[in-house]
């Protein structure tokens, strides 16, 4: 298992080197260059020629991508052009909020899905699984950011029970306010998400109950409960995780309009100022994150896939 | 509709037996009715093989009795097993007499097994739902079972999962699990049709082995007349949803009495006797929604006369305990037997393939 882990731990080290050297390159396709940016439009060719070489720019390109990396790879992308802090620093602040959403997020949407999908499968073609169908469709049709404006004209401004604006409040701090701050953006993308993952499952676990091997459970007398929740439950889980885990990486930096509707500090939202102000090194910083993130979370999958799954094998 | 039951001591109730029994399968507003009323019995220990080709019925019928086939397939009739209704029974009745009373094995043994369950799991959950046995009990009883199934290195086996098996162990796998409740009578549908010929008959002769041992009865579904020839006392043939013929074995194979079951032995390749050109059974089974009128296989059937599509013929006696459900059954063994009394001398080469038991001994023999 360790040496599962570490071979698929070395096969990210060349996409990472790829990825990353997209992600730096990137500096050449802003508009008049990083320079430009930096020293605005009236600068004097002196000025221009000072912020070059002060950003590096006069030395051969493998060096820069070298100085870059070495540096990226210590966790230091630089200032940001913007607010001239640390990149660090401000992905520093936002990433424990981000991921606290998509935690929050992701049970609520395992929490509706999961039930729905089982629902649905056990009686289907009946009226309740069309039932179910049609609130799946709901969930999946409702744009987010008009589901959000409806929770808080609900539970904020008539109920009075949220607050409308959440802030990050750490969960192990304060689980209280923390939880307040984030049932409603949490139900929001959660409710979209139960959507898809109660299709996906739904779909999954009706092909699995067609399966040879569910017949043989009932021909031994395995009584019907046992058989969706042991027998085809978890064969359908497998297909499932791969889904559950894409949709939580989503939300690492997907979750841009949500976090926007309840002014929300999370990544995606540092990432989209950081574009509409070509703070590059910013960019650069949120995206290896995002990068990053999702590929520990396909790793996560595919372990979990190998303890599962005895087919595949990890040594 | 009750007919004598061939092979009947009187006496004692059938372990199992079908009466009337129908399936329909619901198709949008309708129903598609597959299997139209046949009667079967079989009496303790008995092995009753059910033969046909494919699209006959012959699975659905079995699986349908143990409610095995879902909500679309409808079913009338009754279905007794010592004297009780299955039909009657809740699920939770029923999920005893699956792999308690009757146990089952399928074609496709390793699609058939759970992919991530481990083998010794799958024994053990027939193990605690019918014996009660859990924990070392139930690894120990485990580990007995597959050393009678004849898989070496069990221990180990016991940790594995089906795609770390061959085809031949699995179902061996899978005839463990339907042991494990020590069930009156096995099921077996098509339960050598996926394997290489070799583990077939080694499969054939572990069935054969395990009756031996412990009386257990025998429903022995196949395309294959061969296959039952091979461990079947009692034959049934269907076609198109019904029983068309039913005798004791050899009666079947050296008398056979409806036009079908002929042209299935005629279509038999020989292992030994001179080499004769095969001839299969023209066309094929028709849809069920597309019944022709009367008899099913008039349409293919090479001594159909005008009448043969009138009325469906019923199931009369041919013979001791043999019956035939043929309109021109009566002028037919008069044309069988003139042409078998110009044959008698020499071979009869249908006859001939068919001596399975002694092809048995030779092969005993020449091991």
């Amino acid at each position: 298992m360790t040496g599962f882990i570490l071979r698929r731990l070395a096969q990210l080290i060349p996409v990472l080197l790829i990825a990353s050297f997209a992600i730096w390159a990137m500096i050449f396709a802003v508009p008049g260059g990083p320079v430009g940016m930096m020293v605005g439009e009236n600068a004097t060719p002196e000025e221009i020629a000072a912020a070059t070489r002060k950003l590096g720019l006069d030395r051969p390109i493998p060096v820069q991508y070298f100085n870059w990396l070495t540096h990226a790879v210590t966790g230091d992308f630089g200032q940001s052009l913007h607010s001239r802090d640390p990149v660090t620093k401000l992905i520093g602040e936002r990433l424990p909020a981000t991921l606290q959403l998509a935690l929050v997020s992701i049970l609520v949407a395992l929490v509706i899905g999961i039930p729905v999908a089982i629902t649905g499968a056990v009686k289907e073609g009946s009226w309740v699984d069309r039932l179910l169908n049609g609130w799946n469709a709901l969930a999946l049709g409702v744009p987010t950011f008009w589901l959000g404006i409806l929770l808080i004209l609900l539970f904020s401004v008539e109920l009075r029970w949220l607050p409308s604006a959440s802030r990050y409040v750490p969960l192990w701090e304060d689980p209280n306010q923390a939880l307040r701050s984030l049932i409603l953006p949490g139900l929001t993308l959660g409710l979209y998400v139960s959507g898809i993952l109660a299709r996906f499952l739904k779909a999954s676990l009706v092909s699995e109950a067609r399966a040879d091997y569910v017949r043989t459970a009932r021909a031994k007398g395995v009584s019907e409960r046992q058989i969706v929740g042991h027998h085809i439950m978890q064969n359908a889980l497998l297909p499932f995780i791969t889904i559950v885990g894409l949709m939580v990486a989503n939300f690492i930096g997907g979750a841009v309009v949500t976090e926007a509707v309840f002014t929300y500090p999370g990544l995606g939202r540092l990432l989209i100022q950081a574009i509409s102000t070509r703070d590059y090194p910013l960019i650069q910083g949120c995206i290896v994150v995002i990068l990053v993130i999702y590929m520990a979370i396909s790793l996560i999958v595919d372990i979990l896939y190998a303890v599962i799954d005895p087919r595949i094998e990890y040594r | 509709m009750l007919h004598p039951v061939p092979g009947s001591t009187g006496a004692a109730p059938p372990l199992l037996s079908l009466e009337d029994f129908t399936v329909a399968f619901a198709q949008g507003a309708g129903r598609t009715r597959v299997v139209h009323g046949i009667d079967l019995t079989l009496q303790r220990g008995e092995a009753l093989g059910i033969v046909g080709e494919s699209g006959c019925g012959k699975s659905v019928t079995w699986l349908a009795a143990l409610r095995l086939l879902g909500k679309r397939a409808v079913t009338t009739g009754r279905v007794l097993l010592n004297g009780r209704d299955l039909s009657g029974f809740s699920e939770r009745e029923l999920a005893d007499v699956r792999g308690g009373r009757i146990g089952l094995i399928f074609q496709d043994p390793t699609s058939c097994l759970n992919p991530i369950l481990r083998i010794g799991t799958q024994i053990g959950e027939a193990l605690r739902l019918h014996r009660g046995l859990t924990g070392k009990a139930a690894e120990r009883e485990a580990l007995r079972l597959l050393d009678r199934v004849g898989i070496a290195d069990a221990p180990r086996r016991l940790r594995q999962h089906a795609h770390e098996l061959s085809g031949g162990m699995n179902q061996r796998v899978m005839i463990a699990i339907a042991l494990a409740g020590e069930p009156d009578v096995l099921v077996a549908d098509e339960p050598t049709t996926a394997l290489d010929a070799t583990i077939q008959a080694q499969i054939l002769d572990l069935i054969r082995d395990i009756r031996r041992d412990t009386g257990m009865g025998l429903v022995l579904i196949s395309h294959d007349l061969g296959v039952i020839a091979d461990l079947c006392d009692r034959v049934a043939v269907m076609y198109a949803g019904r029983v068309v013929e039913t005798a004791a074995t050899q009666d079947l194979l050296g008398s056979p009495r409806h036009p079908y079951t002929r042209g299935l032995l005629a279509a038999l390749p020989s292992l030994e006797g001179p080499r004769v050109r095969l001839t299969p059974v023209g066309g094929t089974v028709p849809s069920p929604d597309a019944m022709p009128p009367g008899c099913a296989f008039a349409p293919r059937c090479a001594y159909a006369e005008a009448h043969c599509g009138n009325g469906i013929p019923v199931l009369q006696p041919a013979g001791t305990g043999h019956l035939s459900a043929c309109r021109r059954l009566d002028a037919l063994m008069g044309e069988w037997q003139r042409q078998a009394a110009r044959e008698a001398g020499r071979h009869d080469p249908v006859v001939q393939d068919l001596d399975w038991p002694n092809r048995d001994r030779q092969r005993e023999l020449s091991a």
